[in-house]
């Protein structure tokens, strides 16, 4: 293998180095016309009056509309809630309730400032808690009438959007055979992902048509929802996308999309639509805070009977994709370790404050963080060491999750315990951290475990050679950073025709020109999409040696391809180049041209096992072991962490560099998540509304991370390949909770862990 | 004064002496972007926290994003465009780039032109900074992406090519 495995660079770096890269905000094109959002100024109310008379009136101004002017029809991915404006009743802080179009974004801007609202305010739902406490108000009054995705009843009730259950009815009765119940309670904020480039749209209305270009993590998922709140077929819509400049989930739905395809149309000119930073932080769709409820029985000899797992968590204002998330519980109780029964309940609740939706690792982040919380503190109330619990208590090869799917190859998450061992003898650790304490300064050690999936939906490719033996990916896979499309693919097909990797390029995504493919979610891209593009390839090959073959009066069997050139086996001399192979198959039977397409067949399970699930297995899963040292400054709270060693399996690292990028990235995330990051939320409102209040990650922040690539190439994936990209952010906010909780010896659970909640759980031991 | 009315700013923009019609309120990112069409330089906050908007002014990182226009009359002006000689082909990408590149430091590459020109002026007061110093000039850079690491491996290897 020559491209595989090798670190490729990426086929945008230059670009992007040079300052050449076009990102969706930098586009610009004739007749442009700038458009602007008002959105509400309060997380709940009453809208009494809207008034855009002067705003019409304003120097610039082309139109103005609410939504009275549009259609205004609930749309949504799972639950049809959402409308484009508000129109009688603000459901959250920065919810749109008209849109202005002007000459520039200032005088758009301007305009805005001049529509009279009059708004009777109303106290918010603010917290899941209380939207489902018993009489509470009802976010939406009108919402038993709402439709959802193929009328699938997600158990909604008063504010709650949906129950995911799972209960074998055993539950009860092992807790009466318990010696022992371990309970506990792990709560979570949320969590912005702060990329960096603000949503944008260029809307354009030809020939009834729209197109719109985007920098969007999912072109597809755009063109079917704008098609969905337009009422408008989908033959109608094409999105052409552009360098992405950072998503992790928050542009995967629609954003501003359907309001620069509404102005458009009326205006009949194209209307470009930037956020502006703080409507990106006050609407983006954050990790949702919640609180998790974990109790265990145990017998005396550390044996789970039982587990009963309670998950709540805030939807926000509206749906967005939650009830897949909501699904996501099935998966992370009950399927790395032996907990004898389980039963399991997942609810979401709408509040008044801004939707919640996908971030890198949906759900994974909290509910792995309770779920090892609870394994920590299961072992210090019997006494047992850490990780030698947690290694008694791992499930084997086989071992069934709640929707009863097997975990098959579960013993890698093992082996991964014994690389960490390699690398960081555990009884080392702790002695080092015991011995490197003192009065000011505690050290403590917290190892974490994760299960994650790979995406399954489904992806295409077409793979063209060009006349110069080059070739062309077609795809409307999409790079949000990761080099997915950019190394990923390219690598896959190279290696598939025997070319260096600077021979193949890849198209940015147009949904009128590429097949399907389901986005840069869930590290579906180099497995999913790189698998299309492996089997497309290889028919491409296929092509080539048929070509070749007959030009060469050769057996095609007796055929092989190297850097570009179809020799005959044992013939040095004798060989045509590609281009050669390309321009002779254009004149004859035609260009070497071929599609493929993959979708992860969903592994075997038993739907009656769970009730409301959207998201129903949990295909292609990959192994995690982080392990973790911090120092906590007991005067001043502050955590450092000294140490942090991962063991990930990644079934093939198609690009190794690009792999180490996204562990490492993901980790940042995940300690931004754990120690700094701050989206509080009081009366509706975000607190932290710039990036100065909210606690990114800088670079002085971060530690060394220790990473372990483990490959056990998946037959499926190309070459071997399983996702990458996700999971290192998934048990990041876990081990290092246990490891400040080691160090303090004080259970932390809950997060942000700052100063002052170290120092608030300091000195709740020394009463 | 309404926003038609202009003022004439004098300065140096990647190398070459400009005379810019521009607002007297516009900032500096705005007249880069949206009147010499250098959108190299990245909006990102706007309001000086990101660093996707650094340039440099007389040599120093600055935030263009809050930076008025007027503040830069008769100074020199350097963009992520005028780090590299854009006639010179295929070789046009200088040792610092090149090392992002190399150590797979870009990802969305959204905060990379302004982060290069934070480096480039670390590099040219500091050619052999110590990784702590890498970090702390990158303090007002922010990258969601990379965890920073493999960046501060790049610098550190131009860094030590440069080292005597």
């Amino acid at each position: 293998m020559t491209a595989v495995g090798a670190n490729v660079q990426r086929s945008d770096g230059a670009a992007k180095v040079l300052g050449e890269a076009i990102f969706g905000v930098d586009l610009a094109v004739a007749r442009m016309l700038h458009a602007r959002l008002l959105r509400a100024p309060v997380a709940a109310g009453t809208i009494r009056r809207i008034d855009t008379t002067a705003a019409m009136a304003s120097d610039g101004v082309h139109d103005v509309i609410t939504g009275a002017d549009v259609r205004n029809e609930r749309a949504g991915v799972a639950v049809f809630d959402n409308p484009l404006f508000a129109t009688d009743y603000i459901a959250y802080e920065g919810e749109p309730i008209a849109a202005v179009v002007a000459d520039t974004p200032e005088l758009a801007e301007a305009a805005i400032g001049k529509i009279e609202i009059e708004i009777d305010e109303v106290a918010p739902v603010a917290t899941p808690e209380q939207a489902l406490s018993p009489g509470a108000r009802l976010v939406h009054p009108s919402w038993a009438d709402f439709g959802t995705i193929g009328g699938i009843d997600f158990g909604a009730d008063g504010n709650m959007v949906a129950e995911i259950f799972s209960d074998p009815g055993d539950v009860d009765a092992a807790f009466e055979q318990a010696d022992l119940v371990v309970e506990g309670s792990y709560s979570t904020p949320r969590q912005y992902q702060a990329y960096l480039e603000p949503k944008m749209a260029l809307a354009t209305y030809e020939g009834g048509r729209y197109t719109v270009q985007v920098s969007h993590q999912y072109p597809f998922r755009a063109r079917d929802r704008l098609a969905q709140v337009l009422d408008v077929p989908k033959s109608a819509i094409r999105i052409v996308g552009h360098h992405i400049g950072g998503g992790f989930g928050a542009k995967l739905d629609l954003g501003l999309e359907p309001y620069a395809a509404v102005l458009a149309r009326r205006t009949g000119r194209p209307i470009k639509m930037v956020n502006k930073p703080e409507e990106e932080r006050l609407t983006a769709p954050c990790r949702e805070n919640a609180v998790v409820k974990i109790r265990s029985a145990l017998r005396n000899d550390g044996t789970i009977l039982a587990q009963d797992v309670d998950v709540v968590f805030d939807s926000g204002a509206y749906a967005n994709n939650g009830p897949a998330g909501a699904s996501i519980p099935m998966f992370m109780y009950a399927s790395i370790y032996r907990v004898g029964t389980a039963r399991i309940r997942s609810r979401m609740a709408y509040t008044n404050t801004a939707p919640t939706g996908a971030f890198r690792g949906v759900s994974g982040p909290y509910l792995v963080f309770a779920a090892e919380r609870h394994m920590d503190q299961i072992a210090n109330e019997l006494g047992r060491d850490r990780r030698e619990y947690r290694l008694a208590t791992l499930a084997a090869d086989g071992h069934k999750m709640r929707n009863g799917q097997a975990l098959e190859e579960l013993s890698i998450l093992h082996k991964a315990f014994l690389l960490v061992e390699e690398r960081a003898p555990w009884a080392e650790q702790i002695r080092d951290a015991d011995n490197a304490s003192n009065g000011e300064k505690l050290r403590g050690v917290g190892i974490a475990a994760a299960v994650w999936l790979t995406n399954p939906q489904p992806g295409q490719a077409t793979v063209k050679l060009n006349e110069d033996g080059g070739i062309i990916i077609v795809t409307a896979a999409t790079d949000s950073g990761s080099g997915a499309v950019t190394t990923g693919l390219r690598q896959i097909a190279a290696e598939c025709l025997g070319l260096p990797a600077d021979r193949v390029a890849v198209t940015m995504p147009d949904t009128d020109v590429a097949g399907f493919d389901a986005g840069s979610q869930g590290s579906r891209t180099t497995h999913v999409a790189g698998r299309a593009v492996y089997d497309a390839t290889a028919q491409v090959r296929q092509r080539v040696l048929e070509t070749a073959a007959t030009m060469l009066e050769a057996a095609k069997e007796d055929l092989l391809i190297e850097d570009g050139v179809v020799r005959v086996a044992g013939v040095p001399d004798m060989g045509l180049s590609l281009a050669q192979v390309a321009m002779a198959a254009n004149f004859s039977q035609g260009p070497i041209v071929a599609t493929a397409s993959y979708t992860t067949p969903p592994p075997p399970h038993d739907p009656a096992l769970t009730k409301g699930m959207l998201f129903n297995t949990w295909p292609t899963p990959t192994y995690h072991l982080h392990l973790a040292e911090v120092e906590v400054d007991a005067v001043t709270g502050k955590v450092s962490v000294e140490r942090y060693v991962i063991a990930q399996e990644v079934g093939r690292a198609i690009n190794p560099d690009a792999v180490m990028g996204q562990v490492v990235g993901g980790v940042a995330q995940g300690l931004g998540y754990t120690l700094w990051e701050r989206m509080d939320i009081k009366d509706g409102k975000y607190v932290q509304r710039n990036f100065e209040t909210h606690g990114l990650p800088l670079a002085c922040d971060m530690p060394k991370i220790e990473t372990v690539l483990m490959e056990h190439p998946e037959p499926a994936g190309p070459y071997g390949a399983k996702g990458a990209a996700e999971p290192s952010i998934v048990p990041v906010a876990a081990v290092i909770a246990n490891a400040v909780s080691d160090a303090i010896g004080a259970p932390i659970d809950s997060i942000p862990i700052t100063p002052e909640a170290v120092l608030d759980a300091l000195d709740g031991l020394d009463q | 004064m309404t926003a038609d009315q202009k003022i004439t700013v004098h300065c140096t923009v990647n190398g070459e002496a400009r005379a810019l019609e521009v607002e007297p309120g516009e900032t500096l990112l705005r007249t880069l972007r949206e009147r010499l069409w250098l959108t190299g330089t990245k909006e990102g906050c706007l309001e000086g926290e990101c660093g996707a908007c650094t340039v440099l002014v007389d040599d120093l990182p600055v935030d263009a994003c809050i930076m008025a226009i007027g503040a830069v009359d008769g100074r020199n002006i350097r963009t992520v465009e005028g780090l590299s000689d854009k006639l010179s082909g295929e070789e046009r990408m200088n040792p610092l780039q090149q090392a992002l590149l190399d150590h797979a430091a870009v990802q969305c590459g959204f905060c990379t032109p302004g982060l290069l020109m934070t480096l480039t002026a670390l590099l040219e007061q500091q050619p052999s900074p110590s990784s702590e110093e890498v970090e702390a000039a990158l303090a007002g850079n922010l990258c969601r992406c990379t965890g920073y690491r493999q960046i501060v491996d790049a610098v550190m290897a131009v860094a030590g090519e440069q080292r005597p």
